[in-house]
Order: structure tokens, then C-alpha cells, then sequence
């Protein structure tokens, strides 16, 4: 059949109909070189993205039985999915088509109409090549589940299955150790408001265990998972018994959360098990228990608290210890007014909006904060240098640590299991740092809480509850959804299994294929960025969409 | 050299970060020359050296090659690849005795409309200092 084309050019208003001569365009298109074998239709229309031009062009589409359409308007991240809709309901294979952008790329940038009329039509040459080389695809649904599999029963994971648990969809929650709350939930007062703490933790422990959409596995880590969004399928294992589960989640939310870093590991802080050296979670414990006190049984009548611990040699702030030591500097001045308290730091970190207040008020209590620029140990005698000043030697009855707080004993091996990365500092990796926070480098696998990076309860919650909106959207009780299309294949008949492709994609959409010796490319993972097809030496891949021919004839038109 | 000479660059932008840029250069109602032509791939890693060579040996008197800033590749690590890619490239031109200054890589993120401007300007400038692209007169490969 001979291929026919509709050349659709939207004028935009003024934005294109203004900037670049239409008419011109439109004459100059059929006598293309080298299309003779091509019916080409051009047309302009005044804006095809209203529902008047929709409409039209959908109707053209129809009436002309177009083989091929070729938009030429602004840029794809405006209307590209529009007028993909518009081919949809004409009963065009969308992938038949392509818009080109002769707006921002030409119209908006070159003043002089006759050179950015001279530009669009070269784009427009190039387009109606590429387009003769498009080839149709077909989008499949995948039934999902929309259940969830949680790991990890911090405040993070408890508050992420929460947000989710509804009647259409089940939350299962494994936690590692036999009780749900993680480590806040032996914190006496919660950040940034003294008072209400593990109240706070304790309420959710319970709404968690009352919810019967939450299903809690206690004792429980995960021991393998396959799969992709909407389709994991997992089994959790007992740790103390063999009792395995199997399940069929849709998305998986790490909520594994953070360790205390052991300060005998950082320069100065080597202290013998016997000195009355604490950690600020030992603290929290003693002070949710039979209050602080000496190893002697003793109150201490002189404390110091040190910041930062470790800040130097793990490289990052672990953002909420200068907040908790003042709280902790709270305990002991509840405990006794004449408590002396000193707090040590390098450097204060108050990001949040309460939290100017709060250093206010612990200043108030009296608590002496002095700024150093080194400090050491030795027992509980601290030496020290402020900024500006001398070295110093003070001695306390007791030293209370703020270690950096790093990623959890399981971390690495979660990773593995898993296939997600891990960022320089150990934590899991985000999708993106600044635009996808909650996500992991595998779609369907989100990272909450402090697992993530060091931070407090609230921000812990926050990233649980937006994850949950995330997972909300993409995985609809009942829904379906469209993976990509324009994935990557493998030419069975080129590859030699050298496995570099393997090496590059950072999704493990291929695996290798042992018994016919070649690599494959699972078109459900794949996300098409084309990495593969970059570094295979055998010419084996194909980027759907994005192949050769339609790439070489894209670029050799637009060189004409 | 002829006075008039306007350089074709072939651009080939990936679609999440230098293909946005480009956009954002002409919302931005940004002025930039003709020599530009850009076309977009999924990430800068779908590009081999042999796209790039295929531009080049088109007639293109530049080939631009743009990803997104190291670190905020759409799919994380591809424009590492690229990078070691287009190195290896460069040092095959190079070799061959053609001239690897007809090859450019930028990163140009999302919001880098000027830059994007920017780096337009000042290679089609340096371009029209190499003049044509030899290969369009004959092939010698
Ligand atoms: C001394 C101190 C005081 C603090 N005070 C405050 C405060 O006042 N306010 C504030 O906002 N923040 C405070 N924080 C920070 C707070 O502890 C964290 O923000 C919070 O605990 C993070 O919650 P999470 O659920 O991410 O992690 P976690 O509380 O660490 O919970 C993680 C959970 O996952 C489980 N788990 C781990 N590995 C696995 C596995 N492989 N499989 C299954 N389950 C697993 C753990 O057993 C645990 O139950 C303080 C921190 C310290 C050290
Ligand atoms: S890089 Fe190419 S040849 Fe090597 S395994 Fe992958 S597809 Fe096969
Ligand atoms: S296109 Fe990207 S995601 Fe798909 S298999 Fe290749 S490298 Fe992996
Ligand atoms: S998506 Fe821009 S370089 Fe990979």
C-alpha cells in the first residue's frame, strides 16, 4: 500500500502562524525530493490542541485513511500526549506518528521569519523520513495487585502502612524483632514537642495492630522477592522458626531504618566499657525506664553532652542529633534543676521551624552550649578547644554521645536481594535526590523514613506518607498498567552473551538465558533509556522507537 | 572560505534534561542560530558512536551531543556511559586523522534554557572557524 501522510502544522495563534510563513510550508512540501512514491497531505489548522482542532484532526485521520501522521507544532512535552490521544481514537497506531516541535525550536528562537520557516521545513522533511520507518507497537495491560509488602516496623513503616490499608488493599508488615515502634518507641518525649512521646508511637503501634487490613509478621525479614511494579512476588521467612510465606505484592517499601554508629570506631572517642560514657539511645532507654542514673545507682550531678560524633569521618550531618541532645539536656533537668549540662558542638543544626525556638528555650534551662572546634575523651574528663579559644580539660560525672547515625545491619544485604542501589554513604538510594526522593532505582520499590538518611520522626512520616500517595496513584485496586513500550530487544541471532548489557542496565531488565547462551531483555522492566544498546559490541540490541533506521534517516534528512 | 557559511549542527538531546533545556531556550524566547537542528533520544546513553559517526559522515559540520548534568541522569547512570563513550569517540577520531573538534558534549539540564542558548552561540561560532565538514566533499574513510 502506498504510504500516505497527513501534515498537520497548528498555527498556535500567533506563536507559530506569525513566525513562521505557513503558506510557504504547506507549498513547499509536496514537491519534496525523494517522496515520490509518497502521497504527502499537508494542511494547516489554527489550533489542533482545542477540542475543535482535536475533533478535526481525528476526522481527517478517518477520512483520508492517513498511513502516517506527522504534527508540526510546539514541543512534544506540551501536546505530544494529545494528539497520541487524538491518533488512538482515529484509529491510527500512535507510534505511526510524530510531532515536531516548530515552535520552541524554530518559530521562538530565530527572529527572521524566512530563516525559521526555512528551519521548519527542514524539520518537517526530517520527520516525514522518520516517520515512513516508525513501525506500530502495541501497549499491554498487566493486571497488578494492589497489595503491599512493607519491611520494617519503625514509625516510617507503621505510618506508610497505615496511610495505605484500606478495604480493596492489604498491608503486610514485616518486622524483624518481635515487637512494632522501632526505636522511637522507647523515647519518653518526642521531637519538637517535650511531653506526648512514646504515646504518640504507642497510638500507632495500636491502630496498626487494630486495622485488619494490616496483616504483621513479627520475627519476619524477607528472603526473596522477583518481580516488577504491580507484580512481586515474595516470600517472607520466620527468623526464629522455619516458617515461610509466600506473597504477591504490587510495590515493596523499605522502612528498615538507621543503627547508631559505635563511637569507639572515631579518633578521640576510644573509652573503656567501664567509664560512664553513654550513647544518647542508651539515654532514651534509661530514661523511659528507671530514670538515668551512674553505674553506681548514683544521679550524675555534672553531664556533658557531645554533637557530631562521627560527623568528620562518616562525611555527612546526621540532622536531628542536635535537636534530641537538647531534649536529652531536657531529661536531665528534669530529672534534677541543679543538674550541670554542657553541650558540645561543632556545628548547630536547627532546620526545622520549631526548632529555633526550642534552642531558645533549652538556653533558658540554662544549658551551657559551647562551640568547639576539636574535642577528645579521656574517660569522662572532655578536652576541648571553642572556636577562638585555647585547649580546655572539664571533667564530668558523665558523658552522653550523639554518634552519627548510619544505615542498618541489614542494609547491604537488602540491597542485594532487592537489586536497588545504595548511595556513597551506605543508605538506599533515592530515584533522584531532589524529584523523586521516595523512589528506588527499581519502579515498584520505594525507600522511607531513616533508612533512606539520617532524620527525625516527622520527616520519617513524610516520606511514608508520600510514598503511599505514590503507590496510591500507580497501583488502582482493580486497575491495570501499561509498561513501557519502547523497550529494548535483544536479536537473539547477534548476540554473542558477552553479557556487557547486563554490566550497564541499572534496572536488571536483562538476564541471561544459560542454556541458549544470549541475553534477554524483559520488555516489563525495561524502561528504554537505551544504555544496552550504547555499549553492545555486536550490534545485537534494538531500541524500539528509537531504532536505527528511524534514528540515521531522522538525522541524514535533517543534514540534507 | 565562503562568507556566508552557516554550519548544520546536528543536536541530538536526550528527552528529560537537554531536549527540555532546548524547549525552555525558546519559551524563553531565547535567540539562537539556525546551525541547530535537534532531534531526541530516551538518554543520552542510547547514543553509540556510531549515530554520532553517521552525522558526521551525513554532512554534519558539528555533532552535539546532550545529556543531563553527571549525577541527574533520568536513568541514574547512563550519562556516565556516555561520557566514557563519547571519550573512546573522540580518541578513535583522533586516530583516524579527522578532526574530534567537530564532536561536542554538554550537559544542559531541564532549566539551563540560556546555557543552552549558550553553548548553541558559541559552538556554531567555533564551527564556522573549522569551516564545511570535509567529509561533505569526499568520503576518505
Ligand atoms: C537518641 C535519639 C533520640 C531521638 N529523638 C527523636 C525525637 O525526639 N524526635 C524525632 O523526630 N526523632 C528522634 N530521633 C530519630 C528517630 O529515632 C528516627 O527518626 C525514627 O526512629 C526513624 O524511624 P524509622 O521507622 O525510619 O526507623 P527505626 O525506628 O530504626 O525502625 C526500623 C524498624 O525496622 C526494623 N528492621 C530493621 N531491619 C529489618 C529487616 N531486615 N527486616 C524487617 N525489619 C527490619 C527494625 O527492627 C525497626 O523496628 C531520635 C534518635 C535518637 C538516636
Ligand atoms: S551486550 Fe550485546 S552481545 Fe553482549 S550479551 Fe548483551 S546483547 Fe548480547
Ligand atoms: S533500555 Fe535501559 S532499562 Fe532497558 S534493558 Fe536496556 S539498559 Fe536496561
Ligand atoms: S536521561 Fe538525560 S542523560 Fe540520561
Amino acid at each position: 500500500m502506498k504510504a500516505k501522510i497527513g501534515i498537520y502544522v497548528c498555527e498556535c495563534g500567533p506563536n507559530i502562524g506569525e513566525t513562521i510563513d505557513i503558506p510557504r510550508v504547506l507549498e513547499t512540501i509536496p514537491a519534496l525530493e525523494g517522496y515520490e512514491d509518497v502521497e504527502l497531505v499537508p494542511k494547516s489548522f489554527g489550533l489542533l490542541c482545542s477540542p475543535a482542532g482535536k475533533e478535526y484532526l481525528a476526522k481527517e485521520i478517518t477520512d483520508n485513511g492517513f498511513t502516517h501522521l506527522v504534527v508540526a507544532a510546539c514541543s512534544p512535552r506540551d501536546h505530544n500526549s494529545t494528539f497520541i490521544g487524538v491518533c488512538k481514537e482515529a484509529g491510527l497506531n500512535p507510534y505511526l506518528y510524530k510531532i515536531i516541535n516548530i515552535r520552541e525550536h524554530c518559530g521562538w528562537i530565530i527572529h527572521d521569519k524566512e530563516a525559521a520557516t526555512d528551519k521548519a521545513i527542514q524539520y518537517i522533511r526530517s520527520g516525514i523520513s522518520r516517520v515512513l520507518y516508525q513501525s506500530e507497537l502495541f501497549e499491554r495491560q498487566l493486571e497488578i495487585t494492589p497489595d503491599v509488602l512493607v519491611i520494617g516496623g519503625g514509625i516510617a513503616g507503621m505510618e506508610a502502612a497505615l496511610s495505605l490499608a484500606s478495604h480493596d488493599r492489604k498491608v503486610y508488615l514485616a518486622e524483624k524483632t518481635g515487637e512494632l515502634g522501632g526505636k522511637a518507641a522507647r523515647f519518653a518525649s518526642l521531637l519538637p514537642r517535650q511531653g506526648r512521646g512514646a504515646d504518640v508511637i504507642r497510638e500507632k503501634i495500636k491502630a496498626v495492630e487494630e486495622n485488619e487490613h494490616i496483616r504483621v509478621h513479627l520475627n519476619t525479614e524477607l528472603e526473596s522477592s522477583i518481580g516488577f511494579l504491580g507484580n512481586f512476588e515474595v516470600v517472607l521467612a520466620g527468623n526464629g522458626d522455619d516458617e515461610k510465606t509466600d506473597l504477591k505484592v504490587g510495590a515493596i517499601i523499605i522502612a528498615t531504618g538507621y543503627r547508631m554508629s559505635d563511637p569507639g570506631s572515631f579518633t578521640g572517642y576510644e573509652y573503656a566499657d567501664t567509664d560512664e560514657v553513654y550513647s544518647s539511645l542508651e539515654i532514651e532507654r534509661m530514661n523511659g525506664g528507671e530514670g538515668i542514673a551512674l553505674r553506681s545507682g548514683a544521679k550524675p550531678a555534672s553531664v556533658a553532652l557531645i554533637h557530631c560524633v562521627g560527623r568528620q569521618e562518616k562525611g555527612y550531618c546526621s540532622r536531628i542529633c542536635c535537636n534530641y541532645m537538647m531534649k536529652i539536656a531536657g531529661y536531665f533537668k528534669k530529672q534534677s534543676g541543679a543538674t550541670k549540662v554542657t553541650e558540645f558542638f561543632f556545628d548547630m543544626c536547627l532546620p526545622h521551624k520549631a526548632d529555633q525556638e526550642f534552642f531558645d528555650h533549652s538556653v533558658g534551662l540554662g544549658i551551657d552550649f559551647k562551640r568547639v572546634k576539636e574535642i577528645g575523651l579521656s574517660g569522662t574528663s572532655v578536652e576541648f578547644a571553642e572556636t577562638g579559644g585555647g585547649k580546655q580539660k572539664m571533667d564530668f560525672d558523665m558523658v552522653v554521645l550523639a554518634s552519627a547515625m548510619e544505615p542498618s545491619e541489614d542494609t547491604e544485604a537488602l540491597a542485594g536481594l532487592l537489586e536497588i542501589d545504595l548511595d556513597e554513604r551506605g543508605f538506599f538510594k533515592e530515584a533522584h535526590q531532589t524529584t523523586d526522593p521516595v523512589a528506588t532505582s527499581i519502579d515498584g520499590i520505594f525507600v522511607v523514613g531513616a533508612s533512606q538518611g539520617p532524620r527525625g520522626v516527622s520527616d520519617s512520616m513524610l516520606l511514608a506518607q508520600a510514598t503511599a500517595g505514590r503507590i496510591r496513584c500507580q497501583l488502582k485496586p482493580g486497575g491495570k498498567i501499561v509498561p513501557e513500550v519502547k523497550v529494548s530487544e535483544i536479536m537473539e541471532a547477534y548476540c554473542t552473551g558477552c553479557r556487557t548489557c547486563l554490566e550497564v542496565c541499572g534496572y536488571g531488565a536483562i538476564y541471561f538465558d544459560d542454556q541458549k547462551g544470549i541475553s534477554i531483555v524483559n520488555e516489563a522492566v525495561c524502561r528504554g533509556c537505551g544504555n544496552c544498546f550504547g555499549s553492545c559490541p555486536s550490534g545485537a540490541l534494538r531500541t524500539k522507537h528509537f531504532t536505527n533506521k528511524q534514528l540515521y534517516r531522522e538525522v541524514t534528512e535533517a543534514l540534507k | 572560505m565562503d562568507k556566508e557559511f552557516t554550519p548544520r549542527i546536528a543536536a541530538i538531546l536526550c528527552q528529560w534534561c537537554s531536549y527540555t533545556g532546548a524547549d525552555l531556550a525558546g519559551t524563553s524566547r531565547l535567540q539562537y542560530p539556525t546551525s541547530i537542528i535537534a532531534m531526541k533520544v530516551m538518554c543520552s546513553s542510547r547514543v553509540d558512536p556510531v549515530l554520532l559517526l553517521k552525522a558526521y559522515l551525513s554532512g554534519s559540520d558539528g555533532v552535539l551531543l546532550g545529556g543531563c548534568h553527571p549525577g541527574d541522569c533520568h536513568y541514574e547512570v547512563g550519562n556516565y556511559h556516555t561520557r566514557r563513550r563519547f571519550a573512546i569517540l573522540k580518541a578513535v577520531f583522533d586516530t583516524l586523522g579527522l578532526e574530534s573538534a567537530r564532536l561536542k558534549l554538554s550537559w544542559i539540564s531541564a532549566s539551563e534554557g540560556p546555557k543552552f542558548a549558550q553553548v548553541a552561540n558559541d559552538y556554531t561560532e567555533e564551527i564556522k572557524k573549522m569551516g564545511e565538514n570535509p567529509s561533505k566533499k569526499k568520503m576518505f574513510l
